[in-house]
């Protein structure tokens, strides 16, 4: 295997806009956004067509939920992707890509769980904070989906030799994959309360300004952390090799 | 003397054969699997036992009978790849001069069958014990089928894999069922809608998400079987 002196620009360039994008949406979504109490902009039309409900200051929380789940889809895909190009190249790179893919996918993930259960229950579900799990599709297929990928690093983990090991991350990889497209149709699955559309939430400009910075700025960070644990599996591949040789 | 390669369907019938000759006399896929899933259903029953037939109930036994499905399927997927690892199995076949693939078609299509008699198994045993009413819905017959293939599709790839190593079945347990919970929803779903009356238009979109899976997971596992034995 080669061990190609790893350029480590790119990781801090992806890690540096993206802290300061965290900063950015962390200001603005305290200074920028409006709170507003009256019926209009932040009165959310629940799933059931029920009567509108007021997010008053819960919806900030939207702001790092959202980026979380596109980090998530970022990383599903490429899982799929690093284990077909592992497959086809043998490249360990690819290998390493699927893996750290997984491990951020894991840590993105829990967010979007972490955020979801305890904000849209409030939102669109019980109104009442921390009233559990709801059996939300969309939130299940994401906890399976979390699943998921806890199994393809226990899966990784188990096999013997690193051969195998190698063939079984790229093959999980690839089946990891399809799963995303579950995750995102699941509100057309049975009843759902995750609405369709935010467009009621993003009619306000100031919303729709900030939300758009953490989408890119928050997955960028994301991304970061996916290059660094990239770096690192690289350096855990040379080591591997160096004790094999 | 040179020996002539045996054509592809030559190949094909003498590995069905094989699975169903070992099948026959080691009964091991039939009795776990059929064991397994009769434990479920009357554990189930145990646990429901108080509950009067209502809707919520026939409900929740069709969806019980697709879980049981699932871990009867688990059972048997384990069952035959740690077998077929005692005996070096994979080595052999690996050595054949055919595409694995068609290894992969003919361990697909056995384990379908031993699943559909299993199934077959658990409906006479679920009408008695678990109130289970039945309901003649023709498409219910293209259901099962692909719900079973797009369980085994992915469970037949992922087991030549987990059982080379120790603690295999419940690997296989961890990794497949993640994997195959689209196939659980559609299996489900078409079901619920058959059953209460709302016919193939209610049922069409959880069908086409079956055969999806099943088409999918299917070509996935034509492509890296053979890949998955190299390693």
């Amino acid at each position: 295997m080669q061990t190609a002196k790893q350029n480590p620009w790119p990781t801090i360039a992806l890690a540096a806009i993206g802290l300061i994008a965290v900063q950015a949406v962390l200001y603005m979504s305290y200074f920028y956004t409006p709170v507003q109490i009256t019926p209009g902009t932040l009165w959310v039309v629940t799933a059931d067509g029920g009567a509108p409900i007021n997010l008053y200051e819960s919806y900030r929380i939207f702001f790092m939920h959202l980026p979380s789940a596109y980090a998530t889809a970022l990383c599903c895909a490429l899982t799929a992707i690093g284990g077909v190009l592992w497959l086809l190249t043998r490249q360990p790179k690819w290998e390493a890509l699927v893996v750290s893919a997984g491990e951020v996918g894991l840590i993105t993930g829990a967010m979007v769980l972490l955020t979801g259960s305890f904000w849209g229950d409030y939102a669109w579900g019980s109104g009442r904070i921390g009233s559990g799990w709801n059996w939300e599709p969309r939130l299940t297929t994401m906890l399976i989906l979390w699943l998921a990928f806890a199994a393809l690093l226990v899966l990784r983990r188990a096999m013997d030799t690193p051969g195998q090991r190698s063939m079984m991350t790229a093959v999980y990889g690839i089946l990891l994959g399809p799963l995303y497209p579950l995750v995102s149709k699941a509100v057309e699955i049975g009843q759902t309360s995750h609405p369709k559309s935010f467009s009621d939430l993003l009619s306000a400009p100031e919303i729709a300004i900030t939300k758009n910075i953490a989408s890119i700025g928050v997955t960028l960070a994301f991304m970061a952390f996916v290059a660094l644990r990239f770096q690192m599996n690289r350096l855990g591949q040379a080591i591997e090799q160096e004790r094999a040789a | 003397m040179t020996m002539s390669r045996p054509s592809s369907l030559t190949a094909f019938a003498a590995l069905l054969r094989r699975e169903v000759t070992v099948e026959l006399r080691t009964k091991s896929l039939i009795t776990s699997m059929g064991l397994f899933a009769l434990l479920c259903i009357v554990v189930v029953g145990l646990g429901v036992r108080g509950i009067t037939t209502n809707e919520t109930f026939e409900r929740f036994v069709l969806a019980v009978l697709w879980v049981c499905t699932l871990f009867a399927a688990v059972v048997g997927l384990n069952r035959g790849a740690t077998a077929d690892r005692r005996k070096d199995f994979f080595s052999a076949l690996m050595i054949l001069p055919h595409d694995p693939a068609l290894v992969y078609t003919v361990r697909l299509l056995s384990t379908l069958a031993f699943l559909l008699m299993t199934q077959a198994l658990m409906i006479v045993v679920a009408v008695p014990l678990l109130k289970l009413s039945f309901f003649d819905e023709p498409l219910m017959l293209l259901v099962i089928p692909l719900a079973d293939i797009g369980v085994l599709a992915p469970g037949v790839l992922l087991g030549a894999g987990t059982s080379r190593v120790r603690g295999g079945e419940a690997l296989l347990t961890i990794a497949l069922l993640p994997v195959v919970v689209p196939v659980f929803l559609g299996a489900t779903g078409a079901t619920e809608q058959l059953q209460a009356g709302l016919g193939t238009q209610g049922a069409l979109p959880y069908v086409l998400l079956l055969a999806i899976c099943a088409a999918m997971f299917t070509a996935l596992g034509l492509l890296l079987y053979g890949k998955l034995n190299e390693a």
